[in-house]
């Protein structure tokens, strides 16, 4: 099983996650940028993680032989303080870079004017960065507001096949399967939505623009539910090939939009052990602390 | 890989036979030299000279070598007034008849020209009368080239009369266009005394372009430099001679460097391919023929972008890697990029050369900061390895990268930051740690340049130390450490 994860904070997981990963199949996956769980108060904190994204976080992908992508943008949650909102006037740097896939996560946490302003304008930012764009949907209120979020895209201008609209279950899904987005699901231990409903859903839907992630973050959560997924599938009846266009191909069509997919083996890629130092990842300190 | 001839000029050997300075300078590599006509090279004064000229032809064409004809010797003419008579002395009938010489010598060596310049206006002749000297003296010596068939360089000179391409353009309009007077460019003079960069000036003067010497300078000082100790942009400037369609001779012009030519001179050719190397077409096929003369398209418009609106850089630096790609220079030795760097690495020290054209000190300063603040691993790798591209108005700012660079666990950074501007810079106790470093995280010590030039004491002492950690813990020595360890011996 080749697998993609589209949604997964790797900022807050170990390297066990990224070993555990490449043994199930992972070979790539996108970060999006979010909240950290503790609010931000400054810009600078900002762009120290959106630098994380691109920079060491990909490193630390690529020792394990994953290819790692991000999406950057302001979240809905921080678009509330107005001391955050000035990360807005840096993002443009950020959307150009290599590994950046597209402009997210944006939409609704409490559906607050300035969210509504936030998000519009994040839309505009994938529409002059030729990006596609990553929506999360709210936790509370979910119905109206991925309804809400389906209208701030139409009048956004840009295409429901370059949207992703994230986090849905059983009551979301139909309209965001009229509007032509894709639609993404987080398979999550005990909230959200796990694999067995997700099935049930694929059988429902078909598995056309659909998309499956682990969304593992600092929360209880599990990195390979999207293995776990597929093999519920084909435990279902689905066969090999219907796995892999869930897992691998539909995240790589709705992603490859951007044109700045890597997904080519790591060059000489072995797991590291020895080779640096008895580290399981790179520090650089040897036994002799940090260099 | 280029249409113009890189050559070596013969007066930067001075203290070689002339036989043995061409035969040094074609195994180095060169397929040129510009030869200075002085009493112990080529005397053109001597009884003997025709007999000489065709040994000296004969060994230019065993050795495959192409040739300009310059005339700059000091003391040929005079032997108490260093280039006396000029063109514009009171008699200047000895520098004529010597300029008569050196075409038929030209003729006879088959040299691309005869170079040349006009001297130093003497303080009691007023501009007019040097300025009709001028015009006298290189009508004599053009009538002498065309029977001959011989072309003719006149090379703007600091401190002497015709000082800048512009004087020597002017000269050649009013002697009505001659088809076989051309110019002579140093693009180190340009560097010294131009109102524009040495690219500007190739592009000014164009297909009259006859002979080109390569130095480094500074602004306003009259020294002739190895490439990299002045602020001359080589890149730019050997792409600005393909750009015009250059296809003459480029020589080396190192005139005081004669005590040590050999070495100065492999250094300089060194240092001419690697500013020569052309980034590639983005090439999907693995297996496509790697050596190219194209330069890559995205990467000229992409300069020419950067010089007319240098805030462009902020867009374009990042798109390399998918403009240009990202393999590795010298794949075989050096697969990750570590030693050698990458192809989207040199694209983008082209990017910041273009930047330097453009932008003053500060500013540029500012750029570069900001561009290696908000870069991905790649574009702040490329800006590490770009940094000794740059002048030295933004060494302090340089220094600030590199020792952030140097705190990063990332390899290919840290290897990245102990390149060439890190060996020019770097205190003695931040390089030995960057040294030991390279050692703890896997960067091999190929890419810490300058390695055995700075080795110290200090830095064999703390790598005994990991060494002895090392075996402490029952873990093995990198090799590398043991080399070190071995030549410190």
């Amino acid at each position: 099983m080749r697998i993609f994860d589209p949604h997964i904070h790797m900022t807050s997981r170990t390297t066990d996650d990224y070993e555990a990963m490449y043994s199930a199949g992972v070979r790539a996956l996108v970060e999006p940028s979010f909240w950290l769980g503790q609010p931000r108060t400054s810009v600078a904190s900002f762009t120290d993680y959106f630098d994380s994204l691109i920079g060491w976080e990909r490193f630390r992908a690529a020792q394990f032989g994953i290819r790692h992508h991000c999406t950057i943008a302001l979240n809905p949650k921080e678009a509330n303080d107005p001391r955050c909102r000035d990360v807005l006037d840096v993002l443009p740097r950020y959307l150009a870079k290599d590994g950046v896939v597209a402009v997210g996560e944006v939409g609704y946490d409490s559906m607050t004017p300035e969210e509504d302003a936030v998000f519009a304008q994040q839309l505009q930012l994938a529409v002059a960065h030729d990006l596609p764009a990553l929506v999360h949907t709210p936790h509370r209120d979910k119905l109206a507001g991925t309804k809400r979020t389906l209208d701030v895209v139409r009048e956004s201008g840009l295409e429901p096949g370059r949207v992703l609209v994230d986090h849905l279950n059983e009551p979301t899904v139909a309209v965001v399967a009229d509007s032509g987005c894709w639609m993404g699901f987080s398979i999550y231990p005990d909230t959200k939505m796990d694999e067995h409903r997700m099935v049930t859903i694929l059988r429902e839907y078909g598995t056309d623009r659909m998309i499956v992630n682990s969304a593992a973050d600092w929360g209880r959560s599990d990195p390979l539910k999207t293995y776990k997924t597929g093999l519920a599938m084909l435990d279902a009846g689905f066969d090999e090939s219907d796995v892999d266009k869930v897992l691998w191909q539909n995240p790589v069509q709705f992603y490859g939009q951007s044109d700045r997919l890597v997904l080519d083996e790591l060059p000489g890629f072995t797991p590291s052990g020895e080779t640096f130092a008895g580290n399981s990842v790179l520090r650089g300190g040897g036994s002799g602390g940090a260099a | 890989m280029t249409a113009f001839h890189l050559g070596y000029g013969t007066n930067g050997f001075s203290n070689h036979r002339l036989d043995d300075a061409l035969r040094l300078i074609a195994d180095l590599g060169y397929t040129a030299v510009a030869l200075t006509l002085d009493h112990h090279h080529l005397d053109p004064f001597a009884d003997d000279v025709a007999e000489r000229t065709d040994h000296v032809a004969a060994l230019l064409e065993r050795l495959e070598l192409r040739c300009v004809v310059e005339t700059g010797a000091r003391y040929l003419l005079d032997p108490h007034r260093k280039h006396h008579p000029t063109l514009v002395s009171d008699e200047p009938e000895r520098r004529i008849d010597f300029l008569h010489r050196a075409v038929r010598i030209a003729a006879d060596l088959d040299a691309d020209c005869v170079s040349f310049w006009s001297g130093i206006r003497p303080s009691d002749v007023d501009i007019d009368t040097a300025w009709r000297r001028m015009r006298t003296g290189v009508s004599m010596v053009l009538a002498r080239a065309s029977a001959l068939g011989v072309r003719l360089g006149l090379e703007p000179e600091p401190g002497m009369f015709v000082e800048h391409l512009s004087d020597a353009l002017r000269l050649r309009e009013e002697l009505g266009a001659p088809e076989l007077l051309g110019i002579t460019l140093d693009v180190g003079h340009c560097v010294a005394v131009e109102p524009e960069d040495a690219a500007s000036c190739i592009r000014r003067a164009g297909d009259l372009l006859v002979n080109v010497q390569l130095d480094d300078m500074r602004t306003g000082v009259h020294e002739h430099l190895e490439f990299g100790e002045g602020e001359l942009n080589l890149p730019g400037t050997l792409a600005a001679l393909t750009e015009v369609g250059y296809s003459g001779v480029a020589a080396v012009e190192l005139p005081r460097h004669s005590h040590a030519a050999p070495d100065v001179a492999a250094r300089a050719i060194t240092a001419l391919r690697a500013a020569l190397t052309p980034v590639l077409p983005k090439n999907d096929d693995h297996d496509a023929e790697w050596v190219s003369s194209v330069d890559h398209p995205w990467l000229v418009e992409a300069e020419q972008r950067v010089r007319t609106d240098p805030a462009a850089v902020r867009t374009l630096f990042p798109a390399v890697g998918r403009k240009v790609g990202r393999a590795p220079l010298r794949p075989e030795s050096d697969p990750q990029g570590l030693v050698h760097g990458t192809v989207d690495d040199l694209a983008r020290t082209r990017l910041l050369a273009a930047l330097a054209e453009v932008l003053d000190g500060r500013a540029l300063g500012a750029e570069v900061a900001e561009l290696y603040r908000y870069g991905d691993d790649a574009e702040r790798r490329g800006v590490l390895r770009g940094l000794s591209a740059l002048p030295d108005s933004v060494v302090s700012t340089g220094l600030e990268i590199v020792r952030d660079a140097l705190r990063a666990n990332d390899i290919r950074l840290v290897a990245a930051a102990m390149g060439e501007f890190g060996a020019r810079h770097l205190d003695a106790h931040s390089w030995r740690h960057g040294v030991l470093k390279c050692l703890f995280v896997g960067v091999p010590l190929a890419a810490v340049v300058e390695l055995s030039r700075r080795i110290d004491d200090e830095l064999l002492r703390m790598v005994a130390d990991y060494a002895e950690e090392r075996r402490a813990a029952g873990r093995a020595v990198p090799a590398d450490a043991e080399k070190l360890l071995e030549v410190g011996r």
